[in-house]
């Protein structure tokens, strides 16, 4: 039996998918120009460990759908408009949209014709209305060179400050209570760091299906003894390893967090020394958390008291805890109050700066880390500094060679107003699919439609696009170079293993092309270059470069990176803002309480084998086989009350809309609420969900609104 | 008691910290004492027994989980061990299917290599109708299992175990029915299995192998940094 012969190499790259950032190698056909498999590499965040995302979701860059030619939309498909269909039901089948019903509309065109369209209506907008009527939504889903360059163009090419992503729409509540804390918005120890805890608090997440890899570490570290407190209101699979699983209501973090700070400063669990020496404003946290004793809490957090308690003796009497987090904390309106409130907990227990304690807010994406230290934020320039502090400023105009505007720019949702009160008339999406990701989509649709131009850069037709006047076919992460930083603040080179397909070209490259049609060029000998660029006005990548990151990447901060493998553990002395803010933070009511009309509380996120929107995951073969298609996930008393079986189509409708699914009957979710992952357009939840945000964090409240559910009469499942 | 030991491996002198294995010594010295059990990701079992060197001891020892002490006299090449390894390796190609499928996909598979190294061609032990003889699971999709191919080396096992968390595999059945088993011995694909892949990284053999390179022959011709 001898098989088909490939002749193949390999190439030493980083997983395209999550925050974790593992290390792999793919075998890489070269005359046929496609990965054949991946293998596990020895990186400081995996160990060569990988999860199926990773081992076997890699064919998505060469999905028969993958764009290969610039677009641009024909004359009768205006006005703009959604061109797929979107609803769904038993007999619709799921999947991506289709291009056959959205290549139509579009006609294929020149490189240059396309970049020429592009550079005249943005700059034409740009002249016409000044630049803050254009905005740029990039993506953490790409190189940490190409978010400095997307957010140097918006800046510098376009003159605003209207640049953000997704970090908006996971983590953004985080760092803001992270920054006005303790000053800085990224992880103070790394995830493997928990094998030197003795108690490590994990809540609000999910790791074994969204950090894969670093649930592995965490069931490790409970393996050889770190107790786990796992706190959710859905009971994730971490839970089966851990010494307590607490299943909170929704929206109750507040009062619980506030609740186990009442009992470790009533039985005198606090470190003194460390709040005396690298905090302040501890009395006024002290005088809040008084007013939330486990019994008063314990109904409202669906918590019995002594189990309270117990949780916050066994964290405060550890000589060790470190605090992980993901969105169930950040995605709320108040996520920036449940974070100063894990924030509060960690330092009055003295749990920073040490082995085995800490803050790790989990990062989703593979880049959020990198892509906000690059600056795709609106209020800051690469490396958090402000872009209303003139020697900032000063600094960064010198640099680029452009005034900039001293005014911070709006956020991802506000975009999304502005393009609906006709504010922005212009936008450059890279590698964003907010129709299905942004909140509320319809409001979403409406937006796009409004806008004057819309360029999308990506590397398939998605919702997005289809709302685009021209679309730029982009790269793959597997078909170009540069680097990522994970979760740990892990710097990482991801290397180029293919070519991109047709006439599809580098990202970077076409941010630049796109610099220069609108009259601020932009020139690099090669991605190096930007990255050094970038460095350069940064303090945590100043000492880094391709070169020294190689084949294993370093911590940043890394002052000596050919000596060292930089900093696992940050702030051992001092704060970047000297001295630990505590914040007080009291329970707020959610944005939107259930009622009779709409009793269940939504709480959406994602699954094992999917990707945020699905345009890669759905289409990788292994992934899209192993989860095939939506589901509501919903407890078996509710289902019951409601006359639902397991497998049954169901309409789940919030006040902004409906979707049609199937419903699974699970009993890890807590009664009253139900779940839905967000990846399915045809059954998006992002159709039900609110589009209220966190004050400071200007986060929406992905986890919390209220829906109603009945089952879909039978005869239409077919 | 004493941070490090002192021995010699084929008469070089070594010395290693207290409780590291002859293999971890050997290897520090540049003596390769072959394997298929041991992986450096995962706690050595000593189960497949090709590492076995002489130390002076009544048996041979497996060095992958042997402790070095002081003074001891090990060797990795003589006529015993040369002769044990080539039984072993014989009997372990007992019933070995052919073609291996990582063999034919990626051309890895290290009980073959091994067999080469000994100049093993065939295996005297066959038993028509073998317990394992033809079961194959391709209910994963992700990953072929061919029974008949596993040697039980466990690596499956504890990279399912040890390094994923997962506790899905184990062993399952007695004597010439011994097998790796997912959950409570039901197909790959219907059982808790969250196709990781760790198993099929981590087996030496053509037990476990990636599904879709089924049918390539893939050659690595340079190796990039
Ligand atoms: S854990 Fe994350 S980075 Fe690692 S393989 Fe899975 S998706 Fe990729």
């Amino acid at each position: 039996m001898t098989g088909q012969s490939v002749s193949a190499r390999v190439v030493n790259s980083v997983c395209p998918y999550c925050g974790v950032g593992c290390a792999l190698s793919w075998v890489v056909d070269t005359a046929n120009n496609r990965i054949v498999e991946a293998r596990g590499r020895d990186g400081a965040a995996n160990l060569g460990r990988l999860c199926v995302k990773g081992r076997y979701g890699f064919d998505y860059t060469t999905h028969a759908h993958r764009l290969a030619r610039p677009l641009i939309r024909r004359e009768q498909s205006y006005p703009k408009g959604a061109l797929s269909w979107d609803d769904n039901g038993p007999h619709r089948p799921g999947g991506p949209v289709d291009p056959q019903t959205v290549l139509p509309h579009f006609r294929e065109a020149t490189w240059d014709e396309a970049l020429e369209r592009v550079g005249e209506n943005l700059a034409g907008i740009r002249e016409r209305e000044g630049g803050d009527a254009l905005a740029g939504f990039g993506s953490a889903k790409g190189s940490n060179e190409e978010a400095y360059l997307f957010q140097k163009l918006i800046r510098a090419g376009f003159g605003t400050n209207n640049v953000d992503h997704c970090t908006r729409l996971c983590h953004a509540s985080s760092v803001a209570a992270l920054l006005e804390g303790i000053g800085s918005g990224g992880v103070t120890n790394i995830v493997r760091d928990i094998a030197r805890a003795d108690v490590a608090l994990i809540t609000g997440c999910n790791p074994t299906e969204n950090h894969p890899v670093a649930a592995t570490f965490m069931k490790e570290a409970a393996a050889n003894g770190t107790e786990l407190l796992v706190v959710n209101t859905r009971r994730p699979a971490i839970a089966d390893h851990a010494a307590m699983y607490l299943e909170i209501r929704p929206g109750s973090d507040v009062s619980f967090y506030n609740a186990m700070m009442h009992v470790i400063i009533r039985e005198g669990l606090i470190d003194a020394d460390f709040i005396a020496t690298r905090t302040e404003n501890f009395d006024a946290l002290k005088a809040t958390v008084a007013d939330y004793p486990p019994e008063s809490v314990a109904e409202f957090c669906g918590v019995e008291a002594g189990r309270i308690t117990e949780a916050a003796l066994r964290f405060g009497r550890a000589g060790a805890a470190m605090v992980f987090w993901g969105m169930g904390i950040s995605q709320h309106t108040h996520g920036t109050d449940n974070a100063r409130c894990l924030i509060a907990l960690a330092m009055i227990t003295g749990n920073t700066g040490r082995p085995g304690t800490g803050m790790h807010p989990l990062r989703g994406q593979n880049n959020v880390q990198g892509a906000s230290d690059a600056g795709l934020i609106p209020m800051v320039f690469p490396d958090y500094q402000k872009v209303d502090d003139p020697d900032v400023r000063a600094r960064f105009e010198a640099l680029w060679g452009r005034p900039l505007s001293p005014t911070p720019g709006r956020t991802v949702t506000e975009i999304t107003e502005g393009a609906l009160e006709g504010a922005i008339r212009g936008m450059y999406i890279l590698g964003e699919n907010p129709f299905v990701s942004d909140p509320d989509v319809e409001k979403v649709r409406k937006a796009l439609a409004r806008l004057e131009f819309l360029v999308v850069q990506d590397i398939f037709l998605t919702e997005t696009a289809e709302f685009a006047d021209v679309i730029l076919p982009g790269s793959a992460f597997a078909e170009k170079t540069g680097t990522v930083t994970n979760t740990d603040r892990r710097v990482q080179l991801g290397r180029q293993a293919l070519r991109p397909p047709g006439e599809a070209r580098q990202d970077w490259h076409i941010i630049c092309q796109i610099a220069q049609r609108v009259g601020y060029p932009m020139e690099y000998a090669d991605v190096a270059a930007v990255f050094d660029e970038f460095a350069g006005c940064t303090d945590s990548y100043a000492s880094l470069n391709h070169t020294v990151l190689g084949d294993h990447g370093r911590w940043y901060p890394c002052p000596d990176p050919e000596h060292s493998e930089g900093e696992p553990i940050v702030f051992k002395d001092t704060f970047p803002r000297g001295r630990a803010l505590l914040v007080p933070a009291r329970q707020s009511p959610p944005v939107e309480a259930t009622d009779a009309e709409y009793p269940l509380v939504l709480n959406t996120g994602r699954v094992l084998e999917h990707w945020h929107t699905g345009t890669m995951t759905r289409r990788s073969q292994v992934l899209h086989g192993l989860s095939p298609e939506g589901f509501v996930e919903i407890h078996p008393d509710d289902a019951a009350g409601h006359g639902i079986a397991d497998g049954d189509w169901v309409e789940v409708a919030s006040r902004r809309g409906s979707i049609r699914i199937r419903a699974q009957v699970r009993d890890r979710i807590a009664r009253g609420s139900v779940f839905v992952p967000m990846h399915y357009r045809e059954a998006c939840a992002n159709v039900l969900t609110h589009p209220a945000v966190d004050p400071d964090g200007k986060i929406p409240a992905f986890k919390y609104c209220a829906v109603r559910i009945s089952r879909l009469a039978a005869k239409k499942s077919a | 008691m004493n941070d490090t030991v002192s021995l010699t491996i084929d008469g070089q002198p070594v010395e290693v910290p207290t409780g590291a294995t002859i293999w971890d010594a050997a290897r520090a010295i540049g003596i390769d004492i072959p394997v298929l059990c041991h992986s450096t990701r995962m706690r050595p079992v000593g189960v497949c027994r090709v590492c076995v060197v002489e130390t002076g001891a009544r048996n041979l020892q497996a060095a992958c989980v042997r402790p070095c002490e002081q003074g001891m006299e090990v060797r990795t090449d003589t006529d015993k061990v040369e002769r044990n390894r080539r039984m072993l390796l014989e009997l372990l190609l007992g019933d070995y299917p052919e073609p291996s499928a990582r063999e034919v996909t990626t051309g890895d598979d290290a009980l073959l290599a091994l067999a080469r190294d000994y100049a093993l061609e065939t295996s005297r032990f066959h038993r028509a109708g073998g317990a394992t003889e033809g079961r194959r699971d391709t209910s994963s999709p992700v990953i072929v299992v061919d029974h008949q191919a596993c040697i039980l080396c466990d690596r499956c096992i504890r990279g399912c175990d040890e390094l994923q968390h997962n506790h899905v595999m184990t062993r399952s059945g007695k004597g010439a029915t011994t097998h790796i088993a997912f959950d409570l011995d039901v197909p790959m694909g219907e059982s808790t299995c969250v196709a990781c892949g760790e198993c099929q990284a981590v087996c030496p053999t053509g037990a476990l192998t990636n599904r879709s390179l089924q049918g390539l022959r893939v050659v690595v011709e340079e190796e990039r940094p």
